[in-house]
């Protein structure tokens, strides 16, 4: 049994030397890397609606429905896997990456997140155009008229033609 | 043994073989469905393995079925893949199981899920479950990937079934089923029964509902321990098939997570078979170190384990000097700190004696059974992607391949145990001479039609992704796991050994562990039935 002895030293060498490495978790805080993805946060004042993280989203943790005022983007983090890749595409920097993971919950609606958004129609065929949000971050980039704003693609063509077959320029000046 | 690639498809060609497309890597040909199996043997003959084989529906390209061998010639460092086509209405091909016994399970499969047949061999169901309808194959173009046909019960299922307590045990996951029957104390034959988690992964690839960005994400999924490799084999055949040029920065980190993956996944192997051996000293100081890899493994790419950094065109987390110390010094400790646990390990006697001469595996079984990874490493079979086939950025730098003859439970476990080693040199050669650039490219095409096989190196073996391109997704994905290669094997290992032994030999090929499985053990002698509980289970079969 000597070489039973020897491997028990070896053991034990090794354990004095480890010494403890658990936490006293949750009393401690946990060991969290700066890199660490976890939950996202929407933020309303930002987001457009424009849907883009709904694209790209694997799991379909984001979704994105229209009801007829109203477009919703809701947010589930049951079915999150912490990609990460909608803060990636959103073009409004709306998405931020957190570093929550403590997200259990008796309630499911604790999941779920939401930001309503309304929805402005064509003025001239009622089609949607977009959420309102989507609008006003359009005309910040690229100044356009009150007139053409509120058309869809469709009617704004038609405008534009037939003010362009007039000879009176189309952008509305 | 080793020939000239040329000399071989030459051969192939004057056998009546038609090439169909040559690539730098891979040759395809198509060949009569009727004389699979002599190509089958002169590739066999020639010193290829089977890789896997591939049923697609491709009638909406022309109206046939075809059956896709994956050959690899280790050796020459290239595949060739035989084709062979099967109008819809006489739906078959030749088996070549009899003469390479590796393609038993991927001929059962297409014959489930596309519903060709394999002919003159024995068939049953394999993949889908008992109560699912004849005729219906999920894997066939017109099946909607989220229909849900109705269950048939048959008479049998219910008789079969003795102790209730089975494979669908609520509390465990990944179930699978072993059936050991025994004389007394000896195994004398094992029967499996698996995939019971068939996911149906990559029918849901080629649904409308996923996109080829998003894959890589569900690749990842396919396993729980090594989803790394399977997302990084996933974009390398999609990247292959359509010509895509990657950075060589991103294939540099790729290689370095591949790498720390392989660590944590020896890691937590060497821990569960301490655990089994009943050394719970060892499983614990081993998961300890593992930790270590699992912070970097955070560090590194955002998450501890599913790290979701890979993209068709790179990596979308970059690796910057100050990760480049931390990784270094993580490496160093990790070294020093195993190097005595696998000291006082291996001096305690035993674990040399439990694992020593149990589990064997023969050379001449591993090469017809087609092993891969360590458990063809342990039986005497030169086998590691990272040298035969070089991909990403191994052929930079030098590493030793462990080889052992033994066979037995002892070997494998010391393959790991000197791959762990090497992993650690590797990563450490590749952070010092890691290339500047950018890590993705950001625009590329993905033309319909084209065909890739890509193969990795995982912890476990050779895992291979096999992809035909389509319009915004894949057309065809199929996905050979390592553990489906080496479950076989195990019937090899387990009969005429001691029932005590048992759990240890099907730990040995490192199935996934995340999970508790159980063995059903029938004595032959009083037809009595028991079962035991085991540690272990396959998680990467169930793609």
């Amino acid at each position: 049994m000597e070489v039973s002895r020897l491997s028990v030293a070896r053991i034990l060498q090794i354990a004095l030397k480890a010494g403890r490495v658990t936490r006293r978790y949750p009393r401690e805080p946990p060991l969290l890397t700066p890199e660490f993805r976890g939950a996202i946060r929407v933020d309303p004042t930002k987001c457009w609606g424009c849907g883009a993280c709904v694209n790209v989203c694997p799991p379909n943790a984001l979704t994105l429905t229209s009801k007829d005022k109203t477009a919703t983007l809701e947010y589930f983090v049951g079915r999150c896997i912490f990609c990460g890749m909608c803060a990636e595409v959103c073009p409004a920097n709306a998405i931020t990456i957190t570093k929550e993971f403590e997200l259990s919950s008796t309630s499911i609606e604790d999941l779920k997140s939401r930001v309503v958004h309304r929805l402005v129609r064509c003025s001239s065929c009622g089609e949607v155009i977009g959420t309102e949000a989507e609008l006003r971050a359009v005309i910040k980039s690229s100044p356009i008229s009150e007139e053409y704003m509120v058309l869809c693609s469709k009617c704004r063509k038609l405008k534009f033609g037939k003010a362009a077959m007039l000879g009176r320029g189309g952008s509305g000046d | 043994m080793s020939k000239d690639f040329n000399e071989i498809v030459r051969h192939i060609v004057d056998m009546g073989g038609v090439v169909e497309e040559s690539k730098a890597s891979e040759v395809y040909v198509r060949v009569p469905r009727d004389r699979l199996k002599d190509f089958a043997r002169y590739l066999y003959e020639s010193g290829a393995y089977l890789k896997t084989c591939v049923g697609v529906d491709e009638r909406q390209l022309n109206d046939l079925f075809a059956v896709y061998y994956i050959f690899g010639l280790d050796e020459l460092g290239k595949d060739i893949v035989l084709r062979a086509l099967a109008p819809e209405d006489d739906a078959w091909v030749e088996s070549i199981a009899s003469e390479v016994p590796a393609a038993d399970w991927c001929e059962l499969e297409f014959r489930d899920l596309v519903g060709i047949e394999p002919k003159n061999r024995l068939v049953k169901r394999l993949v889908l479950p008992d109560d699912w309808p004849d005729g219906v194959y999920p894997l066939r173009k017109e099946f909607k990937h989220d229909t849900r046909p109705p269950r048939t019960f048959k008479e049998e299922i219910a008789e079969e079934v003795g102790i209730p307590v089975g494979p669908y045990h609520p509390a465990l996951h990944e179930p699978e089923y072993f059936e050991l029957f025994v004389e007394g104390e000896k195994v004398v034959d094992v029967a499996y029964r698996g995939f019971h988690v068939h996911r149906g992964i990559e029918k849901l690839a080629e649904s409308p509902r996923f996109t080829y960005k998003q894959v890589p994400f569900l690749a990842e999924r396919i396993c729980g321990i090594c989803g790394f490799v399977h997302s990084t084999c996933y974009v390398m055949a999609v990247e292959k098939a359509a010509g895509i040029e990657v950075p060589e920065r991103a294939e540099f980190i790729r290689s370095i997570v591949l790498e720390v993956e392989r660590l944590h996944s020896h890691l937590l192997w060497l821990g569960v078979a301490a655990h089994l051996l009943g050394y719970d000293a060892g499983f614990m100081h081993a998961w300890r170190i593992r930790e270590r890899v699992m912070v970097l493994a955070e560090h590194l790419t955002g998450s501890r384990k599913t790290y979701g950094i890979n993209l068709i065109g790179g990596v979308r987390k970059d690796i910057e000097v100050d990760k480049i110390d931390k990784t270094m010094k993580t490496v160093a400790s990790i070294k020093e700190e195993f190097g005595k646990l696998v000291e006082a390990m291996l001096s305690v006697p035993q674990i040399k004696s439990r694992a020593s001469k149990t589990g064997v595996l023969s050379r001449s079984e591993a090469r017809a059974l087609s092993v891969v990874g360590p458990v063809a490493r342990a039986s005497g079979l030169y086998r590691d992607i990272r040298k035969d086939y070089p991909y990403l950025a191994y052929r930079r730098v030098s590493f030793k391949v462990p080889l052992y003859t033994e066979g037995d439970n002892l070997a494998r476990l010391l393959v790991r145990v000197d791959e762990v080693f090497e992993s650690l040199e590797i990563i450490k050669q590749l952070v010092d001479s890691l290339p500047g650039g950018g890590i993705s490219v950001e625009e590329y095409e993905i033309p319909a039609g084209r065909k890739a096989v890509a193969a990795i190196e995982a912890p476990r073996g050779e895992d291979v992704h096999f992809i035909i391109t389509g319009v915004g997704r894949p057309y065809r994905w199929r996905v050979r796991a390592p553990t489906y290669q080496n479950i076989p094997a195990l019937r090899a290992m387990l009969r005429g050994a001691p029932l005590a032994d048992a759990p240890l030999t099907i730990a040995s090929i490192d199935p996934c562990f995340s999970c508790t499985d159980r063995v059903v053990v029938y004595d032959v002698g009083s037809g009595k039935r028991s079962s035991m509980r085991i540690i272990g289970g396959v998680q990467a079969v169930g793609s």
